[in-house]
């Protein structure tokens, strides 16, 4: 697998941790929200940092009281087709004010890159042969029709703007 | 109309290099059939039973002249001669190359056109009233609008890959032409007291194996809030609409299930949180889209024409003509001219590259180098001078386009059926035509009055049957095409779903039951009144009676 970073972030090196297993003192550990949720507060105290792996079915609102301890979503995509991803991670941002790694993972598509990159998404997991592809995808497009919650603003705002360089496209 | 910036045009361009590259990856074999399947869709190019289709958008249904020659062009260069008019007011060219469609999506961007999310899960061409801004019953113009909601939805980062397909419809005027009830979002625009522009908001309307008419959310949004609102309703259904089932993904299904009271709670609460964000326009784009859509300078002429009304005395099919397929123009001395692309025995929607043309320099030399395409299938020139109808119909009839047919029962709404369709269990196209063959007669049909028929070839509604005041649709019954018979829909303001009478007929038995039902209007119709009326007046038991002898 090959990493993509949108971003520019500090991508972390996270081990998603399996059913019974300990985390490793001081490592980047992910684990579901359940399990999260689940253990004691003891049982993460001694991890480096704590991330989440959630699926796009998950409601942003029950991320809301996990968030103070993570630095990092994964999202799973079931399918490319599973739109659901693209506003949960919005939600992160623009409703719970995360500012950590958000990462998507699962089948999604290299013509998914920009979709991904304006949600608020810093990196998505590829497989090798998908990896230039990918990044391909993500350059192609420089300027678009909506304003995001990432502080880029949309052509219709850029049309107007008094700051010339908005306007090169 | 509205013209490319330098912005568009970079959008345009960059797509279709994208998409070049994807058909090349896919003729080397780097891509499967399954992987480029939803790329391909993206840039509505269908694999048909025969052959690949390519569905080309035509903004809320407004095209230039220019724009026409070009879809000319493709269509004779790249495809068959012809091209077929759809309800989502696009266009279709049924037999491209895979190998020539980033050459056509080239030619297209030339005239500044393309093929952006014309299919796939995602926000769909936006359809609004073809005589938007030349009718007189407008509050305001509605494709200022249909453009702001165009470039929003394009490559929309949170929406391009929503449960199902989505579709925004949006009129200006008081006589819905768009059937707005009958779509994802339908906007109606309307004044307030203060006189501020605003729309209605209603959402979960839809056709398809479940249709619904759908509801108002919002009495008056101000139109400065217009994407934001959007943006409020799709994220809901976005997160909310269900994925488990195609069938049950659209969100017509989420508003009936949580209720539309719900739905609009939801969508208020959210668009409480972004309405400050910067996704409403400013003034000056607001501004900006607006001016393109200014109207011509008409000078105001005299309502008549000695001429005109000396051909039409001496001329039954031009009179006949006249009265149906013109439209009173908001200027005094012009009317909107409908052209029927449903020549008696022809196929709904077609029109070939000559006929292309033809409407192209008649569009330059009367109406403003402007045209439309209605949901109903047929092409319109706006803004024409009443003295110049003669001229115009002869041309029009020469060249087979000159069918006095507009709003009476030969003017039907046809999806492509199993000519040409990989869903559809029936044939519609000759149906079509058998009916519009047995009604081949001008005075009959003038006669009987308005009356539409809207044909599907299946559940998935494409040819509006739900809507129409007669509506067939073609299912498959152990093997053999069935076509079942509903009355009393309507796509207009007064939108209304259509009720299946009873079973089906087979291809030639629906002809002679259309030909019953209508029997039965005559026999049962009130001075005045039209076959809608009388259907809702009477109920369905007397044309049960024709058709099933049942009592």
């Amino acid at each position: 697998m090959a990493l993509i970073n949108f971003t520019g972030i500090e991508a972390g090196n996270w081990t998603v941790l399996a059913e019974d297993e300990q985390p490793t003192e001081g490592a980047k550990v992910a684990a579901s929200v359940t399990r999260i949720a689940d253990e004691s507060e003891e049982f993460f105290a001694a991890v480096g940092e704590l991330g989440a792996v959630v699926s796009t079915e998950t409601a942003y609102a029950d991320l809301a009281p996990l968030l103070n301890k993570l630095s990092f979503v994964a999202i799973e995509f079931p399918a490319f087709t599973d739109g659901r991803g693209f506003s949960l991670a919005v939600r992160l941002r623009k409703d719970l004010g995360f500012k950590g790694e958000i990462r998507a993972v699962g089948p999604v598509m290299p013509d998914q890159a920009m979709h991904l990159m304006r949600s608020g998404f810093d990196t998505v997991d590829v497989a090798d042969e998908r990896k230039e592809a990918f990044e391909a995808c993500a350059a192609r497009f420089k300027q678009f029709y909506q304003s995001d919650y990432r502080g880029a603003v949309s052509i219709a705002h850029a049309r107007h703007s008094s700051d010339e360089s908005r306007k090169a496209s | 109309m509205y013209a490319y910036d330098q912005f568009d045009h970079a959008m345009v361009a960059s797509r279709n290099a994208e998409f070049r590259d994807q058909v090349e990856r896919r003729l080397k074999g780097e891509l499967t059939e399954d992987e480029f399947k939803p790329l391909r869709l993206m840039n509505g190019l269908y694999l048909q039973l025969h052959a690949y289709m390519l569905r080309a958008a035509i903004p809320y249904g407004t095209l230039s002249a220019d724009q026409m020659r070009r879809l000319a062009h493709i269509a004779r260069r790249y495809d068959k001669g012809y091209g077929h008019f759809t309800t989502r007011q696009n266009v279709q060219f049924n037999w491209p190359k895979l190998s020539d469609t980033p050459d056509i999506l080239d030619e297209l961007a030339e005239v500044e056109m393309h093929a952006i999310q014309t299919s796939g899960n995602c926000i769909r061409n936006v359809t609004t009233d073809q005589f938007a801004g030349a009718t007189a019953d407008e509050v305001a113009d509605p494709r200022p609008y249909a453009e702001l909601l165009r470039q929003w939805s394009t490559f929309h980062p949170e929406f391009s890959f929503l449960p199902r397909k989505f579709k925004i419809a949006i009129t200006g005027a008081s006589a819905d032409r768009a059937a707005v009830k009958w779509h994802d979002i339908g906007l109606v625009l309307k004044q307030n007291d203060a006189g501020e522009v605003g729309f209605e908001v209603s959402v979960g309307g839809g056709m398809g194996r479940t249709p619904v008419i759908g509801k108002v959310i919002r009495d008056f949004l101000p139109e400065k809030d217009l994407l934001s609102y959007m943006e409020a309703i799709l994220r809901v259904y976005n997160e909310n609409g269900r994925r488990d089932n195609k069938y049950k993904a659209r969100i017509k299904i989420l508003v009936e299930a949580m209720g539309a009271d719900e739905y609009a709670r939801q969508t208020e609460a959210e668009w409480d949180r972004i309405k400050d964000a910067p996704i409403d326009v400013p003034e000056e784009e607001a501004a900006r889209i607006k001016a393109f859509f200014a109207p011509p300078p008409l000078e105001v002429l005299e309502e008549t024409n000695a001429s005109v009304d000396e051909f039409a005395s001496k001329n039954f099919l031009f009179a006949s003509w006249l009265n149906n397929n013109t439209n009173k123009h908001k200027v005094p001395g012009y009317v909107n001219v409908t052209i029927s692309l449903k020549p008696h025995g022809g196929i709904a929607g077609d029109a070939t590259a000559e006929q292309m043309e033809l409407v192209a320099a008649l569009a330059d030399a009367y109406s403003q180098s402007e045209i439309r395409v209605s949901h109903e299938q047929n092409l319109i020139l706006p803004h024409v001078p009443v003295k110049d109808l003669a001229t115009i119909w002869a041309d029009l009839d020469e060249a087979g386009l000159g069918t006095a047919n507009v709003g009476l029962i030969t003017d039907m709404i046809v999806c492509p059926g199993l000519d040409y369709c990989a869903l559809a269990n029936a044939r519609s196209i000759p149906i079509g035509q058998a009916i519009s063959n047995r009604f081949d007669d001008m005075k009959r049909i003038q006669d009987i009055g308005p009356l539409k028929i809207k044909m599907s070839g299946c559940i998935n509604a494409c040819g509006h049957h739900h809507a129409g005041h007669i509506g067939i649709l073609g299912v498959d019954r152990k093997g053999e095409e069935s076509y079942q018979i509903l009355l009393g829909g309507s796509g207009a303001e007064d939108a209304s779903k259509g009720t299946i009478l009873g079973p089906g007929f087979d291809e030639h038995g629906i002809v002679d039951a259309v030909e019953k039902v209508v029997a039965v209007y005559l026999g049962e119709r009130e001075e005045g009144e039209e076959f809608l009326g009388t259907y809702r007046r009477i109920g369905a038991q007397p044309f049960k009676e024709a058709l099933y002898g049942t009592h």
